[in-house]
């Protein structure tokens, strides 16, 4: 009773000024809108580590010498660093759906939703970012520091473990957190696959209703502030693992 | 490490290069040849769709245009000592450099209107020059965080030097500072160009006829769902091959700045 | 410079500028004297295929029922036609800008729609949705449609209709050719869309759709496509109703249906019937 008093000076309040909130009390579009910022920040969640780990096997593939495993993920890294997100999206969820389709005898079988196209998408998208500037880093380790690892006895793993991703981390942070402010942008793409994010529930609600500029301050502000927040973790990360002496 | 590259490298890396590049191309003409009434439909609409991708050259060549000119003077404006003129320059990269394109994309197309009056006469704005803006935005925040970065990539001692030499502030900054930043921003930017570049395939979610537009009007039209297929992999082979030698010489140039 | 000065707005903060431009659109108020005065007429189409709007290939040039109702109105008025595609997510934005006069754009009759636009109250067609689901999905009516997977357009007003009445859980896809590869790719168990498309997609291209039918008995919501003008723009109105009315009368639009072979033309039949023997 209270909550919808509250709710109603807000939507009256904001009406003086110009802006148009009706929806929020009605029925499903406050749900679709509500649900929106949810749904962007599970996204968000969950491509954060995505992108990290994938990032990390394809640097590692990157890497390795062998042509097996770094001539398929140079050719990935490529096409996907080259060609639109959205498209790659829609190519994905239309072309490559329906392909999975088939193999699996039916759509009825098929288990992937637009959901989990976007974080397939915009994960490796983001890990093929994540992946070159982790290379960069790990070429910018300083030789001599690998041979003073071989030299005391370290295999070629343990010095990819111990020395060369601890550094290269460090090194290739602040372009990791650029991509993962990246990341936070991309998410939007979704709503060209009906993923019910916040830009996608803003158009089923501003298709209906013509409130576009009221939706576009809260969606704006709501972004601001999720990237102000991870660009202050990243800083907090950077202090953190900060290794006195090394410069970095 | 990087020395064995080098050397055993070279040749094998142009091939799978190379290979890269007529990769799209070739899957869409082996295709198009063995299903030859999909070929001839493709054909048929090739013109619509290079006219839509024209488009996409054009907003992204405008967007840069202005975008770099404005990011840079916001850049310059970002390192000014007085405060008045920094914390709003400071709020506009920092509010611009996080929205998604999308978002604003959407933002201008829809909040600015149709048509200008300037002195009683209507002028046309049409939805393209609204996705110019749109993209001209966050690309114009992007290069002021460049530019910043640039001027303060240049070690302070070379502006005592200037300055003992005679030159005022303007000066320095003039021939001294800005020929240096111009290098060592050329890599990023043209980064940003490529990014810009594929970031107006989100234009056709708000009705601008550019590529993606136009392969979806034709899938449309064509009503085949194999079309359907074959037109986004045109898309996405004519995206790469407009970026991906954008990003090679982006490469080329870091690593040529790099060793010198 | 008018560039410049528009960025310098959004620095200010885009709720101000916000503010200030949307009241241009405010004043764009005598429509019939604009088109008279400019010559033209401004019809926002929508190219959602077959029979209603699409691209032809060879002349590149928009084509449908839609188009040449337009056509016709514009000739009725004694101006020339100018069209604006729109998409169902960005059309009643365009209309209200400004940016096109009116919308013959699949736009059926709503009451939520008639709250913030006005329309032409004699309608150009009836049309409800249609569901194109798979044979064997076993789908025999709306109701059944229940907690399922459903694909639309962006805009689209059987969005509603599915969600509040049938439970449906429905999801939007930018336009028509993506909705329809979505329902192939089994994201979703049917595609609803105007029955019209749909219905001539299945006949011209059976081969392709022969996994699939149109099996549910009625058609969601049939409405009467209206076209949409502003709020408020009463001569506008009152000029176009009579022009839809006497290309009823004189069976014009039958005669485009049959042309763009929509497959059921009832409803025009007894309009055509109806408005000539009134005459």
């Amino acid at each position: 009773m209270q909550d919808s008093s509250i709710l109603n000076t807000f939507i009256a309040m904001m009406d003086r000024i110009g802006l148009n909130y009706e929806f929020l009390a009605t029925g499903y579009e406050a749900t679709i809108w509500r649900d929106g910022f949810i749904t962007t920040l599970y996204l968000i969640a969950l491509l954060i580590p995505v992108s990290l780990v994938a990032g990390l096997v394809f640097a590692a593939c990157l890497t390795s010498g062998r042509p097996f495993l770094s001539a398929p993920v140079r050719g990935f890294v490529e096409i996907t660093r080259n060609t639109p997100t959205l498209v790659q999206l829609m190519f994905s969820f239309l072309v490559l759906n329906t392909f999975v389709s088939n193999l699996v005898g039916g759509a009825q079988n098929n288990p992937l939703t637009p959901f989990f196209w976007v974080v397939a998408v915009v994960g490796l998208h983001i890990a093929a970012l994540h992946a070159e500037a982790m290379r960069a880093g790990i070429e910018a380790v300083p030789s001599s520091m690998v041979e003073a690892a071989r030299g005391m006895g370290f295999s070629q793993w343990q010095i990819l473990r111990h020395v060369e991703l601890p550094l290269a981390f460090r090194a290739s942070l602040p372009a990791i957190v650029n991509n993962l402010i990246n990341l936070v942008k991309l998410t939007t793409v979704g709503n060209a696959i009906a993923v019910s994010e916040i830009t996608y529930a803003s158009i089923m609600v501003w298709t209906q209703r013509d409130n576009v500029v009221s939706l576009m301050i809260v969606i704006l502000v709501f972004f601001s502030a999720i990237n102000i927040v991870v660009a202050r973790l990243g800083i907090w990360v950077e202090r953190k693992l900060a290794v006195p002496g090394y410069g970095l | 490490m990087t020395a064995t590259t080098m050397t055993s490298g070279p040749k094998k890396q142009h091939l799978t290069r190379s290979l890269a590049f007529v990769a799209l191309p070739l899957v869409i003409l082996i295709w198009a040849l063995t299903d030859l009434s999909l070929g001839r439909t493709l054909v048929e609409w090739i013109p619509y769709l290079a006219s839509g991708f024209m488009m996409n050259i054009l907003i992204s060549l405008l967007a840069m245009t202005f975008g770099t000119v404005i990011g840079a003077i916001f850049g310059i404006l970002e390192l000014a000592p007085y405060r008045l003129v920094r914390y709003p320059v400071v709020a506009y990269v920092q509010i611009f450099r996080n929205a998604p394109h999308l978002v604003l994309i959407f933002a201008t197309t829809y909040i600015f209107p149709f048509e200008i009056v300037i002195a009683g006469n209507y002028l046309p704005f049409p939805d393209w020059v609204k996705a110019v803006i749109g993209l001209a935005i966050p690309a114009s925040a992007y290069v002021a965080e460049i530019t910043r970065g640039a001027i303060q990539s240049i070690p302070t001692t070379q502006w005592e030097a200037a300055q003992g030499l005679g030159f005022s502030r303007w000066q320095a900054l003039r021939y001294i500072i800005l020929p240096q930043c111009v290098r060592r921003s050329l890599p990023p930017w043209m980064n940003l160009f490529s990014s810009i570049t594929m970031a107006t395939a989100l234009a056709s979610l708000v009705g601008v006829h550019e590529l993606l537009h136009a392969a979806t009007d034709a899938s449309t039209a064509v009503r085949r769902i194999d079309f359907t297929i074959i037109a986004y992999i045109v898309v996405m082979a004519a995206f790469f091959a407009l970026c991906y030698p954008i990003s090679r010489l982006t490469r080329r140039l870091e690593r040529r700045f790099n060793a010198a | 410079m008018m560039l410049r000065k528009k960025l310098a707005l959004s620095v200010l903060g885009l709720a101000i500028s916000i503010s200030g431009m949307t009241a241009t659109s405010a004043f764009a108020d005598a429509t019939l004297d604009r088109i008279k005065g400019r010559g033209a007429l401004t019809v926002g189409v929508i190219l959602s295929g077959a029979p209603f709007g699409y691209i032809d290939p060879k002349s590149q040039s928009e084509k449908g029922y839609n188009l040449d109702i337009a056509k016709a109105l514009a000739d009725n008025l004694g101006v020339k036609l100018e069209t604006v595609t729109v998409t169902p997510p960005n059309r009643v934005q365009f209309l209200q800008q400004g940016k096109v006069d009116i919308l013959i754009a699949n736009m059926q009759y709503t009451d939520e729609r008639a709250k913030i636009l006005d329309y032409v109250p004699t309608p150009y067609d009836r049309s409800g949705g249609a569901a194109v689901v798979r044979k064997d999905s076993g789908l025999k009516d709306w109701s059944d449609l229940k907690g399922k997977p459903v694909c639309v357009s962006q805009g689209s007003n059987f969005t509603q209709p599915l969600i509040e009445q049938y439970g449906a859980v429905v999801k939007a896809l930018p336009s028509q050719p993506e909705s329809l590869l979505a329902l192939q790719g089994g994201n979703c168990v049917a595609a609803v869309h105007v029955g019209a498309t749909v219905g001539l997609l299945m006949q011209d291209r059976a081969d392709e759709w022969k996994d699939y039918a149109i099996p549910f008995p009625t058609e969601l919501v049939p409405s009467d496509s209206v076209i949409w003008l502003r709020k408020g723009e009463k001569d506008t109105q009152t000029a176009l109703d009579n022009a839809v009315k006497t290309l009823h009368a004189d069976g014009k639009l039958l005669e485009f249906a049959k042309a763009n072979r929509l497959l059921n033309t009832t409803y025009l039949e007894e309009e055509h019937k109806a408005l000539s023997a009134s005459k």
